[in-house]
């Protein structure tokens, strides 16, 4: 057991300089690239962290969520209530975004952590309804309209020569390679075994010491976290909180792309974000002035025939098909 | 190990990716003026062309492109062709940002022309680079009097009057004809309808108690409006201000005939220029059936409406009649209404401020052409356009519904135009003086 | 707003919430998946419906024809892709959550297919009767002709269904698929079949409550989500086990929301069927009248 974990330290370390390295390659790629990719960038990150929060969840924890959008509403309208009401700092309200919504999470997840398999479908499901709607009933949450959320300009004397788009992206990247961290260690460490463990088999995991019902709402908690910072994150790419942003569509397509870049691990993450980015861009300067219908509607059916044919071929992403084959082949 | 070497080889391969996805899109030579080459001047547009609050206005853009059509057959702007990019933002503010994002950056477009709805470009104003790149933002349809800032949105320009100028002449006609009587309103809840609740304010105008109503915007799906409705009936009001978007004034006009309006209720309703086309109003009640028409109809039939173009019925009317024309060979299959008008005469304008520009127009001198011109531009406005301020129409003319949807001034004979400004310090209303001018030859401006 | 008002103006939704719960319920007990899909199933079949009505311009051919086509549909669904991916994706590790998710991916190409046949917009569905509100003794309910036409009509299928389920071969047959598959496969019964007719059965219940429904609301690809969502409650109210508790899950449903609507306003109205949904869950998670032992998957 200790020789384990002491050969898990120092990668723990390596992660943390390829994080950084990578974060580097990324600062440079944001200078050669126009602002529109940048951008896009941008709300790649925001979905990634979105689609961690489900890879914990759905595929090591094995509970599923169709309502993930109403952990980033909550997280996302935590910051900036307390930006407006408290004149809290931007950078604060990121903490504050995580904090509130692992909390709203642990409570959610100590109901529903009981449920499965549908019956815990369902109920996120008209969580993701019923959250998002009651911006409408609050009037402090600012209606269908939302609040303001403005992460502004660099600060200081690079107001003027960083691009706000570069300066969004920075900050969405930042969260997003440090939410990879997280996420990554988080899994490779005793949590993420015992996650496995009593997603596998609940009762041989509970005979092994492990206290299933307190492992689920630790995910549950965890996750909803992650769910908090891409809610802020995704926030902050359209300047604004609002219940149009954190639809059941946004719930849908966030469990498509974690299903589409391989469920079981973090890794697939990335993959899925990029997947339901550019999809759909492809499209668009595919179908120029074709047809708007086609533009708008054939992204949707691929994506979804996509998720269909992976759910049938490779449930577990992806990766799961590589492994597939690769094991074949030593055989 | 194995497993973390692996994943920090698919790490690697995505970021491989990612860098390579970014490097696929670097940008062409930036040209002088973006969007616009040898032969043509490439515009774009975001409006709700699908989703809850589409109906009506998913039918401007095409409008505004069937004319450009025209226009481009008629030689364009200085041998330029107008093309014009619609893109769909269903009523969604983060929709919105996004597409507004792609038009300017990627698709590099000269200006944006009749972007439409309050909080959906209240968001891209915030969030894309519409100031910064100083992109002309022309003719915003939305009343929402806050875009007419040249300090704060120094290229955005207004087309429809604002909400408080809407505001203020309806409350200047319900306090000279129904004096007394107890007013209601059923509003948006969001900058649309508050703009619009500020104008009454301002213009001194009070609610009965329960009788004022809201319902949030129709981003995210349709709404029943009966409890609204119910209560705006147990509060007595006799007078009824609707100030939505047309699928909820429909929804709501559908409730009141359910509640027992035209046998035992019968207030007065007053609905806002936005909402108030009577085409789309019976379509979406049900047009199907002749019951459901019929029902709508008989809510609609009586009712006022305030409107800053000629009624799309007044065929006598040379703008009217020209784009009805228009509307017959370039939009093939859509059927003419006050949405098709909006549109079309959106676009004359577009194309006068696009001439007024010069032989080689550049952004800043698109933004300073209107500035200074734009109130001469000929187009079927009753108001002045007063550009030079980023405001748009000024003034609005009271009408009435007859039995069979169709709007006509209310004393009958030309319409009375009425003007107001947007400060909520005073509610004074004026008779407008303004002389419309004539329509150019053949519909095609010849400006310069 | 008076109570009893408020009370009877949730009745006739209510009725549709029911026969979405009475769909869903349906596969359920055939094949132990809950149906997503069923959303776009039912505006699928409905726009067939209104492309009927527009064409021949009657009511009842429409309905019949909305109706014929969410069974075609139904029975498409569960023989070309449902068998196909339960079989496999149940024996991965992600077998609980691979089937709702692969309904989900279906729900998407269904919306995906009306955006492109149909366009985005959202259109007005016809009503055979009157929506104004019936006027008893002066006073005007909030129940229209239109609302009675809506109770009657679920009435009369859900006896229809009662008869076949009761009193017929083919409904004992669907009975014991649901409860004893291996053993009705024993008794010679082709359960593959009688799965194949639970869901077209559903499908056309879908149809149906579209129909009824998008004269309330308009028909767009994505606008009867929020009816699966509370479809959904309403199914798990009754226990998704009974057919019986799933159709007055759905009127106590429709009533209650009413209630709250009338009360408290409509932006409760989605957080009410949540919260709702977790208590009847965890107090009860066999639902109101369901069978033995909590099944939770």
């Amino acid at each position: 057991m200790l020789a384990v974990r002491s050969s898990h330290k120092p990668s723990a370390t390596k992660r943390i300089i390829l994080a950084i390295a990578v974060g580097a390659l990324l600062f440079v790629a944001s200078n050669l690239i126009d602002e529109y990719r940048i951008f896009q960038g941008a709300q790649v990150a925001a979905y990634l962290v979105g689609i961690i929060s489900i890879v914990l969840l759905t595929g090591y924890s094995g509970q599923i969520t169709l309502g993930q959008g109403a952990f980033m509403a909550v997280g996302a309208y935590s910051a900036s209530l307390v930006v407006q009401e408290f004149g809290l700092p931007i950078w604060a309200s990121f903490f504050v975004a995580v904090i509130a919504a692992a909390l709203f999470g642990a409570i959610i997840g100590i109901s529903a952590g009981r449920l499965s398999g549908p019956y815990l479908a369902g109920a996120t499901l008209a969580f993701a309804v019923g959250i998002p709607a009651l911006a409408n009933a609050i009037p402090i949450l600012g209606g269908e309209q939302g609040l303001s959320f403005d992460i502004g300009y660099a600060p200081g004397k690079y107001a003027d020569t960083v691009s706000p788009y570069k300066w969004l992206f920075w900050i969405c990247a930042l969260c997003a390679i440090i939410a990879i961290v997280i996420a990554v260690n988080l899994t490779s460490s005793g949590i993420g075994r015992q996650w496995r463990a009593v997603r596998a088999h609940e009762t041989a995991a509970a005979l092994s010491g492990i206290n299933p019902a307190r492992s689920k709402v630790l995910a549950f908690t965890v996750s909803s976290g992650f769910a908090g910072l891409a809610g802020v994150s995704f926030s902050a790419t359209v300047g604004l909180v609002a219940p149009s942003s954190f639809t059941l569509a946004l719930s849908f397509l966030l469990l498509t792309g974690s299903i589409l870049g391989g469920i079981s691990h973090i890794s697939g993450a990335l993959g899925g974000a990029l997947i339901i980015v550019i999809i759909p861009t492809i499209f668009e300067s595919w179908t120029e002035e074709a047809s708007l219908g086609v533009a708008t509607y054939l992204p949707g059916i691929i994506v979804s025939a996509l998720l269909l044919l992976s759910i049938a071929l490779a449930p577990e992403g992806p990766s799961e098909l590589l492994h597939k084959i690769r094991h074949r082949h030593r055989h | 190990m194995i497993r973390a070497l692996n994943n920090r080889i698919r790490v690697g391969a995505a970021v491989a990716a990612i860098a390579g996805l970014a490097l696929s899109g670097v940008p062409a030579k930036a040209a002088d003026a973006p969007g616009v080459t040898k032969d043509t001047i490439t515009l774009g547009m975001t409006s709700a062309q699908s989703g809850a609050a589409s109906p009506g206005y998913n039918k401007v853009g095409p409008a505004m492109r069937a004319y450009f059509d025209y226009i481009n057959e008629k030689g364009g702007v200085y041998g330029r062709k107008i093309v014009l990019k619609l893109e769909d933002d269903k009523y969604v503010p983060t929709n919105a940002v996004n597409k507004v994002n792609k038009l300017i950056l990627r698709d590099k477009v000269f200006a944006l022309v009749g972007n439409l709805g309050t909080a959906t470009h209240t968001a891209a104003l915030k969030k894309t680079p519409i100031i910064k790149q100083q992109v002309p933002d022309l003719f915003v349809n939305t009343g929402y009097s806050g875009f007419a800032s040249p300090k704060k949105y120094p290229t955005t320009f207004m087309y429809l009057p604002s909400y408080i100028m809407e505001a203020k002449v309806m409350s200047k006609y319900i306090k000279d004809k129904f004096p007394g009587k107890k007013i209601g309103i059923l509003y948006q809840d969001d900058d649309f309808g508050k703009d619009g609740l500020a104008g009454f304010k301002a213009a001194g105008l009070t609610f009965v108690a329960g009788g004022t109503q809201k319902y949030a915007s129709l981003s995210q799906a349709t709404v029943g409006l009966t409890a609204q409705m119910t209560e705006l009936k147990s509060s007595g009001a006799e007078v009824i201000i609707i100030f939505g978007v047309t699928s909820a004034t429909a929804v709501a006009l559908r409730t009141a005939a359910a509640l027992g309006y035209g046998t035992t209720w019968g207030p007065q309703f007053i609905m806002g220029s936005v909402g108030a086309d009577p085409t789309t109003l019976l379509t979406l009640a049900g047009a199907t059936t002749a019951e459901a028409r019929a029902a709508t109809l008989r809510s609609l039939t009586g009712a006022l409406s305030l409107s800053f173009l000629p009624a799309a019925t007044d065929t006598e009317d040379e703008y009217v009649k020209k784009f009805i024309e228009i509307n017959t060979a370039y939009n093939k299959g859509v059927v003419w209404d006050n949405n098709v008008l909006v549109g079309m005469n959106q676009a004359m304008l577009v194309v006068q401020a696009l001439r007024a520009a010069g032989q080689n127009p550049t952004r800043a001198s698109l933004i300073a052409a209107l500035k200074s011109k734009g109130g001469t531009f000929a187009s079927a406005g009753y108001s002045k356009l007063d550009s030079a301020n980023n405001v748009g129409y000024t003034g609005y003319w009271v009408g009435r519904y007859n039995s069979t949807g169709v709007i006509a001034p209310v004393d009958g004979g030309k319409p009375v135009v009425y003007t107001a400004d947007s400060s909520t310090s005073n509610g004074d209303v004026a008779v407008s003086t303004f002389t419309r001018p004539a329509m150019p030859a053949d519909g095609v401006p010849t400006n310069s | 707003m008076n109570l009893i008002n408020t009370l009877i103006a949730g009745v006739s939704i209510g009725a549709i919430y029911s026969l979405i719960a009475f769909a869903l319920i349906l596969v359920w007990r055939s094949t132990r998946v809950v149906n997503f899909a069923q959303a776009g199933q039912a505006a699928f079949s409905t726009y067939v419906g209104l492309s009927v009505e527009k064409a021949v311009g009657n009511y009842w051919l429409a309905l019949i024809a909305a109706i014929i086509a969410g069974v075609l549909v139904g029975a498409f669904v569960e023989v070309v892709i449902v068998r196909f991916i339960v079989k496999r994706a149940t024996s991965a590790a992600t077998a609980t959550v691979a089937p709702v998710i692969a309904m989900l991916g279906l729900l998407g190409i269904f919306q995906g297919l009306m955006g492109l046949i149909w366009g985005g917009d959202y259109q007005p569905y016809p009503t055979a009767f009157s929506r104004d509100g019936i006027s008893i003794a002066g006073n005007q309910i909030p129940f229209s002709r239109f609302d009675l036409f809506v109770l009657l009509t679920v009435v009369v299928a859900m006896s229809f269904a009662a008869v076949i389920f009761q009193r017929t071969s083919l409904g004992l047959s669907m009975r014991a698929a649901a409860f004893a598959p291996e053993v009705t496969r024993l008794a010679g019964i082709r359960v593959s079949r009688i799965r194949t007719l639970g869901w077209a059965f559903a499908g056309g219940a879908g149809g149906l409550a579209g129909v009824l429904v998008a004269p309330t609301t308009f028909i767009a690809p994505n606008s009867f989500d929020l009816l699966l969502v509370f479809g959904f409650t309403a199914a798990v109210i009754g226990g998704l086990d009974s057919l019986i508790g799933g159709v007055l899950g759905g009127l106590a449903l429709g009533i209650g929301l009413s209630v709250v609507t009338g009360y408290l306003g409509g932006s409760y109205t989605f957080m009410t069927a949540f919260v709702l949904l977790i208590i009847i869950l965890l107090v009860r998670p066999q639902g109101i009248l369901g069978a033995r032992g909590a099944r939770r998957a």
